[in-house]
């Protein structure tokens, strides 16, 4: 669901090489910066908080580049929050990099990213604790040997940060097994004895991501929620940089530009458009528009972009328009919901059918909307 | 002659390492020379006597620095940026009882004098409600604190500013010349919420307005670099999060400032700052320096005088370099001569520069000095101006009023903050500081607030908040939490979901208010009148109502064709917006509430009493006169609306607009019809929208008695938007080639009607409780469509006359006839076409399908045939008897006639109705009755003669109005039904009528 961009073209060996692999050479260099002015480390940290900041949002003078896009106080306060007791929530729609902001901040506070666990629905305790290795576990009884340790498990030990993406998405009883993990900083293995128990380093700690409004989502026990500091990450609101996004997007569901039937950039921007205004709630122009219930993410846009390519290349001449992008939002970003289905028509009477008068590109869209929507 | 440069950079480094210092080394890289020359000018005037005190408005660190300064220096002068004729109410402002927050007032000359009845509506009228300014003065002020520490130090006070009516008086041609303030686009499209509302709103015009440094490009390039989000980080991070023992260190504090505002002056040309009047300002400024402290060739009476007016004042410009030769002797380790001593200059940073320029007779000051006139400046102006009390709400530059540093409650707590430290003194520990202290009882009271309105905050998360917004500090390289680390660690350990801070929640509201504060100042009693008293006595008379008897007079008025009559209701209209009891309005129409707007005389009545001049006195902080007070009035009914963030708000809005076109503020109207047209789109009240639309109906059918159509009709008018970035322009869409107001009124009624359609399906799925209200509103909305459709038509009408533009306008959405330009087919169509959809669908509710049928038939619509099909569908045996009922009273109530002059329709709801069982009519009987009673008498008559016809009685046994409640009814039914029973038991069912 996330949209992660992908920095570098999936190389032959890996198709996308984890952020402290692709930026090894940043983090290095922040590292050499931070020792050179022997910088204060918060225990268990790789970089200093500000060494993490600059990774994040860039520092020209370092030669670091920008990975996230906007709103820097809240990496400001991402970073400040994960020194704490606390662990980090990041919540927001989906599309709006926080998997990406995650991932960034335990390269650079950690030095990994892939102490990962994947919410779903299918979550269980053991993916959050440990579980066994059952073939030594019969053979051995339980041992530290046969033990198999969950990201989480080995994140204590090393005092790493631990990601947990989705973590919504799992039931509540399992996002409840962080509760004692997270305000204990322990974790108790009865198998191995009363006594037995494995103690977080210093430098562990958690960064969710959640989604509190999709649909399939779980609530999160006010205890949970006390033991998180949250942080709501705001969606793209840089057109040519969503733009972007779903461009590079399309390139890694459908291939390059070569392969996939072309988008022109015409076309890309009256979607993202369309998905700006209905997410903003307000024209470019500042006039209101309702919004509709359905996340109107970028993570949908690409979507949308993929579903009308696709229409193009199988059902069409093979050139995306705004007509297809037009039958595609109905399609695949309402989800057949009524409700939404008017908001749009009000969207289309009112906005559209000005813009269509004056450019083709809208003109295609309204028709097809028009007759669509009906 | 590098001492500024070398303590500029020096001091910053010390706050805030590296970034910083690389930050204002950029500063001395742009126009290094410049500003070294500069910079060796403040120094070699230091030398002179003349004391530069650059400040920031309402910056606590600039208090401190100022007070420190005055108490060592001892200055004999004092000179404070601020229209001059302000320093003849000094005693008033160094009166006891005198409690920042305090404002000076300035009109205008003559407002009343202007304000003649015939020209009510000047479109552009500038110098009416826009023409007052305001200076406020907080606790933290440098300006403050430079008057009461000169007084106590027994400095001679000055103000030095150009007067404030000539500062009026040059704004005019500013908003036009500095493009930066109103883009033209921000003007026409009220939606685009207005950047600059400056001139709408008196409190704007404050005269320490800081446009210039909150878009200096240099500035927003430090801020990039700094990583900071805007200007105002900036400055804190600069300034206010130093220690109040750095700060006290005054020349260092000024002259950072002086660099840090020097930086953003040079992005601005001479031209921008001669047209709006800076370079004016600064020549007297400067020229008042130079005076007070002998630079010139002193004029007469000077030095000592306390009271300048004597003497001309006949100095001798001499624009060419005077500074460097006549040094002043004295400095300030001299045990206070009581006639020369230092000068100390407090301005707005933002002018030292210019200042120094002028005064050290460098090249970069001749623009300055070649304002100075020849023979000096004389005495110092004297004009009207006022001492009122002035309140947090009003002074903090994130509520809009652009008065400088936001958050006064906050600023003023770390004033104190710092006073109390710098007495306790100087124990430097990291953590321990006041300013430490004030981000935790910061922390602690939005705590607290927060907690008042329903969000709990526990005492860990304020603990944890502290300590984040120390280590955000630490992470941005400040020594103590500034304003942003406080409200970031709000954002981080207090909010516990995706919804942020919020400015309408709970925590959101907290935050305002403890950052807001809530002060409110204190004037000493037996001040002169407020000018809002004598502004509505003058308005009052000259419109001639008569003021001299206490009794009450009644006026009678016909506004719509006399003039002076329509001056004298809109003053009247005025004075009861601000509701100071002068007078109501007995009768005639009224255009509020869209009623009676059929008549032609009004009636009211009036009566000038000591109750009204208090009442004007109590309301005097709403502004200087009654337009500004009116203004203030409708923006807190604005105000009100939004928080109050009501389903229904439209039609509040609507209101608004309505007051605001009634008493003749029609540069109000651009905002408000935004407001409108922002709010029309949350609506979720079919209702509220549509009567909204009704009203702004109503009003522009009275556009002319309410003077919103420009007499003269736009010839050439403006052109249509330019499109930004050369693409494709893309015209707001309920932006109209405008002609006035008026035409803004009918595109708002578009996009009434398009908000409208979006709801309508709503309506149909009213339950049996709110049906008749959800009819009522389709009914109305029908109607709405009708008359607007023939207004646009009217409107088509009118333009033929002038400047055709509407044909271009190019295919809408064919709707056939008389297709209204802009797009208005749009809205109306899909109203139609919402309608149409919900009147054909089986499950909205009976009553909406039965009046929409009605519609139908009646438009023609629906063929005859097909309404009595679905008449008959509806009340076909079987159907559920309520529902019948309801879908019947629906058609009644939308076209009653229906039933006289469709004989089928007729035949249909007679059958039906003979065919309900007993039991089942006893039990729809009252609403059924209700449906018929839509029918008028006439009608009733008629309707009566045909049952009769059909069941063979009399009309006038029928039509009779027949005494009997409902319990008679219920019990003769139950009599009649008992009878019934009885004879068909013995088998003489046939003696009972035709109901066999």
């Amino acid at each position: 669901m996330t949209t992660e961009t992908t920095e570098t073209r999936p190389d032959a060996a890996e198709q996308r090489p984890p952020v402290e692999v692709r930026y090894a050479e940043e983090l290095a260099r922040l590292a050499a910066w931070d020792a050179e002015r022997s910088a204060e480390l918060p225990p268990g940290w790789r970089l200093s908080p500000r060494a993490v900041r600059a990774f994040v949002v860039g520092d020209d003078q370092r030669g670091v580049s920008r990975k996230f896009y906007g709103d820097d106080p809240l990496v400001d306060r991402a970073v400040v929050a994960l020194m704490g007791r606390q662990g980090l929530m990041l919540v927001g729609e989906p599309g709006t990099a926080k998997s990406m902001l995650s991932e960034l901040l335990s390269a650079a506070v950690s030095g990994t990213s892939t102490l990962t666990v994947q919410g779903t629905a299918a979550t269980t305790e053991d993916h959050v604790r440990y579980s066994w290795n059952y073939a030594l576990l019969v053979s051995e009884g339980p041992t530290e040997r046969s033990l198999v340790p969950s990201p989480v498990m080995t994140g204590m030990r090393a005092g790493s940060l631990v990601r947990f993406e989705e973590i919504t998405r799992c039931a509540p009883e399992i996002q409840d097994t962080l509760v004692s993990i997270l305000s204990e900083k322990q974790l108790m293995v009865p198998e191995l004895g009363p006594d037995a128990r494995e103690a977080a380093r210093p430098g562990f700690n958690v960064i969710a991501t959640a989604n509190l409004k999709d649909r399939g989502v779980h609530e999160m026990s006010a205890a949970l929620k006390r033991r998180f500091s949250f942080e709501t990450v705001a969606p793209v609101r840089d057109r040519n940089f969503e733009i972007e996004l779903v461009e590079r997007q399309l390139t890694a569901e459908l291939g390059t530009a070569n392969d996939r039937p072309a988008v022109p950039r015409d076309v890309l921007e009256v979607l993202v458009t369309v998905f700006q205004e209905l997410r903003s709630g307000t024209t470019r122009d500042g006039a209101p528009v309702k919004r509709p219930e359905t996340v109107m993410s970028t993570a949908e846009a690409v979507n949308v972009a993929v579903a009308a390519s696709l229409e193009a290349r199988y059902l069409g001449d093979g050139r995306v328009t705004a007509a297809e992008v037009a039958r595609q939002v109905a399609g695949v970003a309402l989800k057949g919901d009524e409700e939404d289905a008017r908001r749009l028509r009000h969207y289309v009477d009112n906005v559209v059918r000005e813009r269509a008068r004056k450019d083709k590109g809208w003109k295609a869209f309204f028709d097809a909307a028009e007759v669509l929507w009906r | 002659m590098e001492g500024v440069l070398r303590r500029g950079r020096g001091a910053v480094a010390v706050s805030t390492e590296t970034v910083a210092a690389t930050g204002l080394r950029d500063v001395w890289t742009l126009a290094p020379d410049r500003l070294r020359r500069a910079a060796t000018a403040v120094e070699s005037l230091r030398e002179q006597g003349v004391y530069l005190a650059p400040v920031r408005h309402h910056s606590p660190a600039c208090a401190i620095a100022v007070r420190r300064a005055i108490e060592e220096l001892r200055p004999a002068v004092v000179l404070i940026e601020g229209p001059e004729e302000y320093t003849h109410l000094l005693p008033e402002l160094l009166h006891e009882q005198t409690r920042p927050p305090v404002a000076l007032l300035s009109l205008p000359d003559g407002p009343g004098t202007q304000s003649t009845p015939g020209t009510q509506s000047p479109p552009g009228g500038p110098s009416r409600s826009g023409g007052a300014s305001f200076y406020p003065l907080a606790s933290f002020s440098p300006e403050w604190v430079a008057l009461r520490a000169a007084h106590e130090a027994g400095a001679e006070i000055r103000f030095c500013d150009r007067p404030a009516a000539d500062r009026v008086r040059s704004a005019a041609p500013e908003a036009g010349a500095v493009p930066a303030t109103a883009p033209p686009e921000a003007a026409r499209h009220p939606a685009v919420a207005p950047a600059e509302t400056t001139d709408a709103d008196p409190f704007a015009r404050t005269l320490m307005s800081e446009r210039y440094l909150a878009h200096s490009r240099s500035v927003a390039a430090l801020a990039r670099r700094l990583g900071c989000r805007d200007h105002d980080e900036v400055w804190d991070h600069l300034f206010e999060t130093r220690s109040p023992a750095d700060l006290a260190s005054w020349r260092t504090t000024f002259d950072d400032v002086f660099a840090w505002a020097a930086l953003s002056r040079l992005d601005y040309e001479d031209e921008v700052l001669a047209a709006d009047g800076s370079l004016d300002r600064e020549a007297r400024m400067s020229a008042r320096t130079a005076e007070a402290a002998g630079l010139l060739p002193a004029p007469a009476g000077t030095p000592s005088g306390r009271a300048a007016p004597q003497g001309p004042a006949a100095g001798d410009p001499a624009p060419g370099v005077p500074a460097a030769e006549t040094p002043v002797p004295d400095q300030s380790g001299e045990g206070t001569p009581p006639t020369r001593g230092p000068v100390l200059v407090v301005t707005g940073a933002f002018h030292t520069l210019a200042i120094a320029e002028a005064l050290a007779g460098l090249p970069e000051g001749e623009p300055v000095r070649r304002q100075w006139p020849d023979g000096g400046y004389g005495p110092q102006a004297t004009g009207d101006a006022w001492l009122i009390r002035y309140d947090h709400e009003r002074l903090d530059g994130l509520r809009g009023y652009g008065a400088g540093m936001p958050s006064p409650g906050y600023y003023e707590r770390l004033y104190g903050a710092h006073l109390g430290g710098g007495r306790r003194d100087s124990g430097p520990h990291p953590d321990d500081s006041p300013a430490h202290a004030v981000a935790t009882q910061v922390l602690v009271d939005i705590a607290r607030a927060a907690a008042d309105r329903g969000h709990r905050v526990s005492t860990p998360q304020v603990a944890a908040a502290s300590v984040a917004a120390s280590r955000l500090a630490d992470l941005r390289m400040r020594s103590t939490p500034g304003r942003t680390d406080v409200l970031d660690a709000v954002t981080s350990c207090f909010v516990t979901d995706d919804g942020g801070i919020g400015p309408e929640r709970p925590l959101g509201l907290a935050v305002a208010e403890v950052f807001g504060g809530g002060g409110t100042g204190r004037v000493p009693d037996g001040g002169a009148v407020p000018p809002l008293v004598r502004d509505a006595r003058d308005r009052v008379i000259a419109v001639g109502l008569d003021i001299d008897t206490t009794l009450p007079r009644t006026a009678r008025l016909d506004a719509r064709r006399t003039p002076t009559h329509r001056a004298r209701r809109q003053v009247l209209a005025l004075l009861d917006l601000i509701d100071c009891g002068f007078g109501r309005q007995l009768s005639g129409p009224d255009h509020v509430a869209g009623r009676g707007l059929g008549l032609i005389g009004e009636e009211w009545e009036y009566c000038w009493t000591p109750v009204v001049e208090a009442r004007l006195v109590e309301l005097s902080h709403l502004g200087a006169t009654v337009e500004a007070a009116a203004v203030t009035v409708l923006r807190q009914s604005e105000e009100r609306l939004r928080a109050d963030g009501a389903p229904a708000a439209a039609d509040g809005a609507a209101e608004l607009v309505a007051r605001a076109a009634v008493v003749g503020l029609t540069a109000q109207l651009p905002r408000l019809v935004g407001l409108l047209a922002r709010t029309l789109d949350t609506d979720r009240d079919l209702a509220s929208v549509v009567t909204a639309g009704r009203r702004l109906l109503g009003l522009w059918r009275s556009r002319v008695e309410l003077g919103l159509v420009p007499s003269a009709t736009a010839g050439g008018a403006a052109q249509p938007p330019v499109p930004e970035d050369g693409r494709t322009p893309v015209p707001d869409q309920v932006a109209v080639p405008d002609q006035g107001p008026a035409d803004d009124l009918l595109s708002l009624v578009a996009q009434a009607l398009a908000t409208a359609a979006y709801l309508v399906s709503d309506a149909g799925r009213a339950g049996p409780e709110d049906e008749e209200a959800a009819v009522a509103s389709l009914l109305e909305l029908h109607a709405l469509v009708r008359d607007a459709n023939r207004a646009w038509a009217a409107r088509g009408v009118d333009r033929a006359g002038g400047t055709n533009r509407a044909g271009v306008a190019g295919p809408a959405g064919d709707t056939g006839r008389g297709v209204p330009p802009d797009g208005a087919a749009g809205p109306a169509s899909a109203v139609a076409r919402e309608l149409a959809r919900l009147r054909d669908d089986e499950e909205s509710a009976p009553a909406v399908r039965g009046a929409l049928l009605a519609i139908g038939s009646v438009d023609g619509d629906v063929p005859d045939d097909a309404l009595v099909a679905r008449v008959r569908g509806a009340l076909r045996p079987g159907a559920d008897p309520a529902s019948a009922v309801r879908f019947l009273g629906g058609v009644l109530r939308a076209a009653p006639d229906l039933l006289l002059y469709t004989p089928e329709l007729f035949d249909a709801v007679d059958g039906a109705i003979r065919d309900l069982s007993p039991d089942a009519f006893l039990a729809v009987l009252p609403d059924l009755r209700r449906g018929f009673t839509w029918l008028r008498p006439t009608e009733t008559h008629r309707l009566a003669e045909r049952v009769a016809e059909r069941t063979g009685s009399r009309a006038a046994d029928v039509d009779v109005r027949v005494r009997l409640d409902e319990k008679d009814l219920a019990l003769g039914l139950a009599v009649e039904r008992e009878l019934a029973a009885v004879l068909a038991r013995d088998g003489l069912a046939h003696w009972n009528g035709g109901n066999a």
